[in-house]
């Protein structure tokens, strides 16, 4: 199993999807899915992800000049809303091997272990018509497992799901990942889980593959706006290039603050500056900073207990940031307050501005 | 209160009803047989009944058995049938009373134009011994009617089996049209009376193939219920007298007699009683 | 009432048993496909046509008589055939009066189903024969409605074959028309003698079928 070979290859994909006069089409040029990674398909609703996956297992057709390959390769896929048959659990799980022709004790078998995989051995005899969503959704997951695909694609797994639940996929997958060198591809709105086990990340917007990369890569460096929102790089300010130099660039920011980047771009040129929330550093401001470009106003602190978020307003710019709930700063910042901010030069992200409706 | 309201509105719609009828309305129920409503007699005279008497007839139409137990159990104030033996048979019995002849016509047996069975102007019984003897298909109403008792009749004066018949016997179960129709498509020979079989024979492939004769004699009587055998409101007997003297009355007779003259200058029946005497 | 009379009964019965069960299959074996294909396939005209299986499910029963007459009778269009005033006649004009009934109860069965049903069995690897029996497996119970009620619209239906078979005593006389027939003649204790078989059958086959759809629901 020679790690990163491509399973499934797909390339010029031309499917229509949706209907009347927001039907889209998407168009994908190349697409590889590679043995041993997980790949999560981000992107907002209506943006064909259930559309490309459904391509992707040969459901639809790839279009007149669209091929999705992969030779002698098992294909699942889950459906974000599965269907499971009138029937008991123990049948629904053994159906994708009765239409392969598996004979009756192999299936039982697999199917048994499948179950147990999943955590609802014990509910094989109970009708699948009985089962809760979360029962539901592990039943739709063992049934994609016990054929041992070689290729998984998952249409938002997690649904359903409660948080053991979540993370107990999410390490079945990655035990399946890492040890039989299987590739997914899954559609997800659950950030987390996706950030969790993707190794790469394709960002589909309008049918268009509008980023494709590695993890980090497109978490630091996101294509625009709309990208950045998608991966949780929410401070998104609008900026102007005053100074360039040799990968160096200065930007002043609407309310006329300045800030240092990497990158490059040409002087006056207007861009979009995206910094993650856990990169805006904080620290109690101190009397000597009063006027200061650092000193900012805590607005409105929500915490869920164990993740803060602090909306901070910067002179007219209004700034978000993460904290560690009820330690230190999580705990002390009430709104109102007045906080120091320092934003360092390699956690701005400069992407171009320009007049496109999809960048905000 | 709301009583007397009821009994007001009643009063008032009653008194419109019969506002413009004189004598008050009434009805009765008259059972008849197919070949009697497939004739269009009963179109006719009935409207000149109710001009002359006021009185609604509502017709039950059946075959001539079902008719005779209607009579019989009193279900119905008058019937008019074409039955003779089983009319009789209930006056016998004190079940009918009554029974007054009024009209008649012939049966006639048809068949296919081209008569496979050699029976054009046979009389009736050596026409129904040949039918047998060839063992072709006849078309039989089976239903307990008069052409039905007919038919027996006839078979058992031939020495035939009047419910066994022969093999290729059809049993329809069912009026004289609908008898008429099986026979056209099954190319079969039917006995019918010559009312209905005016009425089809532009629509089914048949001929008339027997000439009149007394065997074939189709005897229209009409008769009410022994009303001393039910109590006194419930028959009509007046308006059942007043039906039966209507049909024997000169100028229904005569109407009669008129009535459904063909081309051929056939009349469909022939009035028992001349019109201007006296019955 | 005489053996004889209950030997005659049973002749009409068996006819009535014998016509409408071929007529039901019949019905069965044209009606699935078509409603699976109606109810799983687009394709042009699909909608003209479950229009027309929706309307005939209110087909008068004396109205598909009438027209299976006037076809089938000598000089009609298909007289050649000699098939009016037979059991196959009758068969025909049944069969004519289930089909919409079982193509409109399957459609409406595999239209009741999600919509993205049929992709979803082919990702599990369903296809062909196997894809149909899963998919026969899941609306079952419509498909048994689709039996009761096609089985319960012709062996109780009087119009059409009166008018195609025409009650002729052994050979096309029905259960119904056999009792239609003896009211007529006011033989009651006839027509009560075959009504009594024609509820006892009814009850029996209603009764079997919707016990196997209430198990089956369990």
């Amino acid at each position: 199993m020679s790690d990163g070979a491509p399973l499934l290859a797909a390339r010029d994909l031309e499917v229509a999807f949706g209907r009347g006069p927001d039907g889209f089409r998407l168009r994908v040029d190349e697409l590889e899915l590679r043995a041993g990674q997980a790949l999560a398909v981000l992107g907002p609703n209506g943006a064909g992800k259930s559309t490309l996956l459904r391509t992707l297992a040969g459901l639809l057709p790839p279009g007149p000049r669209g091929a999705v390959r992969s030779p002698g390769r098992d294909v699942a896929l889950v459906f974000q809303r599965p269907v499971l048959l009138a029937g008991n659990v123990a049948y629904n799980a053994e159906l994708p091997l009765w239409a392969r022709g598996v004979p009756r004790a192999e299936r039982r078998r697999r199917a048994r272990v499948a179950l147990e995989e999943f955590g609802i051995g014990a509910l094989a005899r109970r009708s699948a018509q009985t089962l809760s969503g979360g029962e539901g959704r592990r039943l739709a997951l063992a049934r994609a497992f016990v054929t041992e695909p070689d290729v998984l694609l998952l249409d938002e797994p997690f649904d359903d799901l409660d948080d053991p639940g979540r993370e107990a996929l999410s390490l079945d997958l990655r035990r399946a990942i890492d040890e039989r060198g299987i590739a997914v591809a899954m559609v997800t709105h659950d950030l987390r889980q996706a950030l969790l086990l993707a190794d790469r990340i394709a960002v589909l917007r309008a049918g268009r593959l509008v980023q494709v990369g590695a993890r980090d890569e497109v978490l630091r460096s996101p294509a625009d706006p709309g990208v950045a929102r998608l991966v949780g790089m929410t401070n998104l300010l609008a900026a102007e290039v005053t100074q360039a130099d040799g990968g160096r660039l200065r930007l002043r920011l609407a309310n006329g603050r300045v800030l240092s980047a990497a990158g490059r771009a040409a002087p006056g040129a207007p861009v979009w500056v995206g910094v993650r929330p856990e990169n805006v550093r904080l620290e109690p401001a101190r009397g000597d900073l009063a006027s200061s470009d650092e000193r900012a106003e805590v607005v409105r602190l929500v915490s869920d207990g164990v993740v803060a978020t602090a909306w901070l307003a910067w002179d007219g710019v209004e700034l978000r940031t993460h904290l560690v709930a009820g330690r230190g700063l999580g705990q002390a910042l009430k709104p109102g307050a007045p906080v120091a901010i320092s934003i360092r030069a390699e956690d701005v992200h400069v992407m171009p501005r320009g007049q496109n409706a999809s960048e905000k | 209160m709301r009583d007397a309201t009821r009994v007001a509105v009643l009063a008032l719609l009653v008194a419109g009803c019969g506002a413009g009828e004189e004598p008050a309305a009434a009805a009765i129920d008259v059972a008849t047989t197919t070949s009697t409503r497939d004739s269009g007699l009963f179109d006719e005279l009935l409207p000149a009944f109710r001009g002359a008497t006021g009185i609604e007839v509502r017709l039950v139409v059946v075959g001539s058995g079902a008719a005779l137990r209607m009579g019989a159990d009193g279900d119905v104030d008058v019937l008019v049938t074409h039955a003779p033996e089983g009319e009789l048979e209930l006056v016998r019995a004190g079940k009918l009373v009554d029974r007054r002849p009024f009209m008649e016509n012939h049966f006639v047996l048809v068949g296919p134009g081209d008569d496979p069975a050699g029976i054009r102007d046979l009389p009736a019984s050596a026409a129904f011994a040949r039918l047998a003897e060839r063992n072709v298909h006849y078309a039989s109403r089976a239903d307990d009617s008069g052409t039905h008792r007919r038919e027996q009749a006839l078979l058992r004066e031939v020495g035939l089996d009047p419910e066994a018949g022969w093999p290729a016997v059809l049993r329809t179960g069912a009026g004289m049209g609908q008898t008429l129709q099986v026979a056209g498509e099954r190319r079969a020979y039917a006995l019918t009376d010559i009312g209905t079989f005016e009425r089809f024979r532009t629509r089914v492939d048949l001929e008339a193939l027997s000439p009149p004769d007394a065997s074939l004699r189709n005897l229209y009587s009409v008769l009410r219920p022994n009303p001393d055998r039910y109590p006194p409101d419930h028959l009509d007997v007046e308006g059942a007298l007043a039906l039966a003297d209507f049909l024997l009355s000169p100028a229904t007779q005569a109407r009669i007699a008129a009535f459904g003259k063909n081309p051929s200058g056939r009349p469909l029946f022939a009035p028992l009683f001349a019109p201007g005497s006296e019955p | 009432m005489s053996p004889l009379v209950w030997v005659g009964v049973a002749e009409v019965a068996l006819r009535t048993l014998a016509v409408s069960a071929s007529a039901l299959l019949l019905a069965l074996a044209l009606g699935l496909p078509l409603g699976f294909l109606l109810g799983r396939h687009r394709f042009p005209g699909r909608g003209l046509l479950a229009a027309v299986a929706n309307a005939g499910m209110g087909l008068p029963p004396v109205v598909v008589g009438l027209v299976v007459y006037l076809v089938l009778r000598r000089g009609g269009p298909l007289g050649s055939l000699e098939l009016l005033l037979t059991p196959p006649g009758m068969v025909i004009a049944q069969v004519l009066i289930a089909l919409p009934l079982v193509v409109g109860i399957t459609l409406a069965a595999v239209g009741a189903l999600p919509p993205d049903w049929h992709l979803q069995a082919r990702a599990l690897g369903l296809r062909g024969p196997r894809a149909l029996w899963v998919l026969a497996r899941e609306i079952r119970l419509g498909l048994l409605a689709a039996v009761i009620v096609a089985l319960g619209g012709i062996i109780s239906e009087v119009g059409a074959v009166q008018m195609v078979g025409g009650n002729l005593e052994g050979q096309t006389r029905m259960l119904t028309t056999g009792i239609l027939m003896y009211t007529q003649m006011g033989r009651f204790e006839d027509a009560l003698a075959l009504a009594a078989v024609l509820m006892g059958m009814t009850f029996v086959l209603a009764g079997t079928l919707t016990a196997i759809q209430q198990a089956r629901r369990a």
